[in-house]
């Protein structure tokens, strides 16, 4: 399993995960479950270090969403690789509530879906690849453009048009050829 | 009609590359068939029967007269000559190898055509109207929307891994010609009282195994707010729709459980916020969309045109056709025609290379290049003179395309079922030919009038035979064929779902019961001028059900 | 889907699609595939194909086929002939067609 952060292998996790009945480590990124930020949220809180979480895709992204602020890594599930909820809890966490910090993709990730994870707001997977990079990177290259817009920041079609229009007058006929 | 521009080819282009890439990772096992199907499927390519069968997409049912011919090129070079024209409005070729897939693909895509998303738990063809751009009764030509959303569900990041499929069908005019209410999502377009124009939308109809119709999720949603609440809608059922069991995972179940006034509720919740966001659509984009659906340099006619009336009084045989075949045409001294792809004792729906070829030359000289598919496997000119009617009575019949029975008995919708397709319980091609035989005697098609009949080959319905005025689903009763009969469905704008008579019956009897049917319509109705689905709607099922089940 | 009892104890051969063409294949004796059912290797019964779907499976990871199964076949005719009506069509082709196969 390799970890892809912002289109690199990254050797080791700054997140160490924390079993739900272990004790936290003093200091230093830690990773906890769900369940465990829901029962023990002042002392996760409390903790002077980075904080990573790890979402269930069943959770309602609209009641999360407030608190993903206090997290730097947020871990979104595809428990296979069809089940498609974990796009609409990473556009909601990024576009919806302005989720800035590592968005991780784990379970079933494969080559094919990169793309679309990465603009539904993904920058970290966990691929089962040795050639994770050039996967990622030929995945982020699939297409030239993109009809709808996302939080990726990638300029939509439609737009692309209408700055065409605007750029040629109001009787140019560019959009046409 | 829609002009690809560059950045529309380059797409097209471009997931060639990806799927020609994919075909190559199976066929060295890189990755599995597990990982491979979702992204054959995405491209339309099933694994049936017989072989592979691709789906191409024909978008809104609109083809111009190049892509036709380009269909009927694939059609020869990679298959057998001859496709079906589906329920969807798409196109199905029965025996495409794994291995030409892409080249028949970045063939489509020198057309403008593609087979993109006409399978898999994503956003599907957006069907509209046949006779949209030309229906005399039309407010305003929907494939505008159509087109619109399907740029907006293309290679959607966040909706290529849905529940289930997805189907939207958009309907012009009050006269829904789309099926609007037995979709997933309906959008019907229509005035409200400050005259402007806009989509009452409707959630949750469908067919298959627990068939729904549609229930109004929003009375009117003005244009500029299209995407943003069909992006609302797709949210919550991604997120909430069914996982657990594929036969539960479609939104009319979702719908269904939760309820539609807490569907909208969530709905509306997530629209009230993304109504300001990016999917807003500004005027000007939608204006740049709909001077591509411009209607053609019609010529300005008045009065009926002589050649016409003449044919009409004299050629008893283009009069038959004319008064089938033909529909109102919103410009003065124009019809809309339909070619029936429906001749009786030929498998429904399917047309040979060389039949799509003529289409394309006949389009091209009576119909300004336009072409239109049906989602009851019939093929439209949209935009003929009347004047031009005869001629192309003529030319069609030269090529078996001119039976003069659209809507009647002998049009029957039918899926391709066990002859083809791996989910079916039996054929459904056979007894469709059967029964059209037993109406091919004209006087008494005329005579029944309009009675639509659909047939499935299994639950999954995609003949649409729930909404048949006579529905006939196929099943496997201890490895016979047996076939079920339902009355009274309709698609239309008083949507209904159709009615079991009884027990199911083989094959014989089935199509002797079409008949009986017939007959007792026949012996009950009021006038002739009452149609078979409105006698069933004034009698119920009681007479029809006795004739059949009741022996002589 | 399980089968009822009694095509199990039916002679049985194996069944799958080509991977490349799609084309309906059967398993021969020597574990090779031919597009004719009177090549297929005809088994006992379901017991005594285990092996036989093994080698398919095994195949199919291979990348030569695609899901093969077990059929029940009538084997006391020549070809033999499969007992579920969907296989006699794989077998056979359509039973209509707009235009066959020249």
């Amino acid at each position: 399993m390799s970890l892809l952060k912002h289109g690199r292998l990254v050797g080791e996790d700054a997140f160490q995960p924390v079993a739900d009945d272990a004790a936290l480590p003093a200091s230093g990124a830690v990773l906890v479950t769900y369940a465990r930020w829901q029962a023990e949220k002042e002392q996760l809180s409390g903790r002077n270090a980075p904080l990573g979480i790890i979402l269930p895709n069943t959770v309602d992204a609209l009641d999360f969403g407030p608190e993903a602020e206090r997290f730097d890594l947020i871990v979104l599930h595809f428990p296979k690789f069809s089940d498609g909820r974990a796009y609409s809890q990473a556009r909601l966490l990024r576009e919806r509530f302005g989720y800035r910090g590592e968005l991780r993709a784990t379970g079933h990730v494969l080559q094919d879906q990169l793309w679309h994870m990465q603009r539904s707001g993904f920058d970290a997977f966990e691929i089962p690849r040795p050639d994770a990079v050039e996967a990622f990177a030929k995945a982020s290259r699939t297409f030239s453009h993109v009809y709808q817009p996302t939080g990726d920041g990638r300029v939509s079609v439609l737009k692309q048009r209408l700055a065409i229009h605007t750029k040629n007058g109001p009787d140019s006929q560019e959009a046409a050829e | 009609m829609y002009q690809y521009d560059e950045i529309d080819q380059t797409m097209v282009e471009e997931r060639v590359a990806q799927f020609r890439d994919q075909v190559a990772r199976r066929l060295t096992g890189e990755i599995s068939e597990d990982e491979f199907k979702p992204l054959r499927l995405q491209n339309g390519l099933y694994l049936q029967l017989h072989a592979y069968m691709l789906r191409i997409a024909i978008p809104y049912g609109t083809l111009s007269s190049r892509q036709l011919r380009g269909l009927a090129q694939i059609g020869c070079t990679y298959d057998r000559g001859w496709g079906h024209f589906t329920t969807r409005q798409n196109l199905q070729y029965n025996w495409i190898k794994l291995e030409d897939a892409p080249a028949a693909l970045a063939d489509l895509a020198k057309v403008q055509m593609h087979a993109i998303q006409t399978s898999g738990n994503c956003i599907r063809n957006t069907t509209t109207d046949q006779f949209a751009g030309a229906a005399h009764d039309e407010i305003e030509d929907p494939r505008v929307w159509c087109e619109i959303i399907r740029q907006w569900s293309t290679f959607h990041p966040e909706f290529s891994f849905l529940p289930r499929k997805f189907k939207i069908a958009v309907t012009g005019s009050p006269n829904d010609r789309a099926a609007v209410r037995v979709h997933d999502i309906g959008l019907r377009m229509h005035k409200n009282d400050a005259g402007e124009i806009g989509f009452e939308v409707i959630v949750g109809g469908g067919l298959g195994r627990t068939p729904f119709i549609g229930k109004t999720i929003r009375d009117f949603l003005p244009k500029q707010d299209l995407l943003s609440y069909l992006e609302a809608i797709l949210r919550i059922y991604n997120q909430f729709g069914r996982r657990d069991n594929l036969f539960k995972a479609r939104i009319k179940i979702l719908v269904h459980e939760i309820g539609i006034e807490t569907m909208r509720e969530k709905v509306e919740a997530e629209f009230a916020v993304s109504k300001h966001g990016a999917l807003k659509l500004p005027q000007e984009a939608i204006d740049q969309i709909a001077v591509q659906f411009a209607p053609p340099a019609f010529e300005t006619l008045s009065g009926i045109s002589a050649e016409y009336a003449n044919a009409f009084r004299t050629d008893f045989e283009f009069g038959l056709w004319a008064r089938r075949n033909t529909f109102k045409h919103k410009q003065p001294g124009y019809s809309i025609v339909t070619i029936s792809l429906k001749k009786e004792g030929a498998p429904p729906g399917d047309a040979s290379a060389e039949q799509m070829n003529a289409v394309a030359d006949i389009a091209d000289r009576y119909s300004f290049g336009e072409i239109r598919v049906t989602h009851e496997q019939n093929l439209v000119l949209p935009h003929v003179k009347q004047s031009d009617l005869p001629a192309v009575f003529k030319a069609l019949k030269a090529w078996d395309l001119a039976t003069p029975n659209v809507g009647l008995a002998s049009d029957i919708i039918a899926c391709p079922g066990l002859d083809y397709c791996a989910l079916a319980n039996a054929r459904s091609i056979p007894i469709a030919q059967q029964i059209a035989l037993r109406f091919k005697n004209w006087e008494r098609a005329h005579d029944i009038g309009e009675l639509k009949i659909k047939i499935s080959g299994c639950i999954n319905a995609c003949g649409h035979h729930h909404v048949g005025h006579i529905g006939i689903l196929g099943v496997d009763k201890a490895g016979e064929e047996f076939y079920q009969i339902t009355l009274g469905g309709s698609a239309d704008d008083q949507a209904a779902l159709g009615d079991l008579i009884g027990p199911s019956l083989n094959t014989k009897d089935a199509v002797d019961a079409i008949d009986t049917l017939v007959e007792t319509y026949l012996r009950l109705r009021k006038s002739s001028d009452e149609r078979f689905l409105d006698t069933y709607r004034r009698i119920g099922i009681a007479p029809f059900k006795e004739a059949v089940y009741v022996s002589a | 889907m399980a089968k009822a009892p009694k095509l199990n104890s039916q002679p049985q051969i194996v069944t799958a699609n080509d991977l490349r063409s799609g084309d309906t294949v059967y398993l021969t004796v020597t574990g090779g595939w031919t597009r004719r059912i009177a090549e297929a290797a005809v088994v006992a019964n379901v017991e005594a194909g285990a092996a036989l779907l093994a080698e398919a499976e095994a195949q199919a990871k291979q990348n030569i086929v695609v899901a093969p199964y077990l059929i029940p076949v009538d084997a006391s005719v020549t070809p033999p002939k499969p007992v579920q009506y969907r296989e006699v069509l794989r077998a056979e082709g359509p039973s209509t067609e707009t235009r066959p196969a020249a």
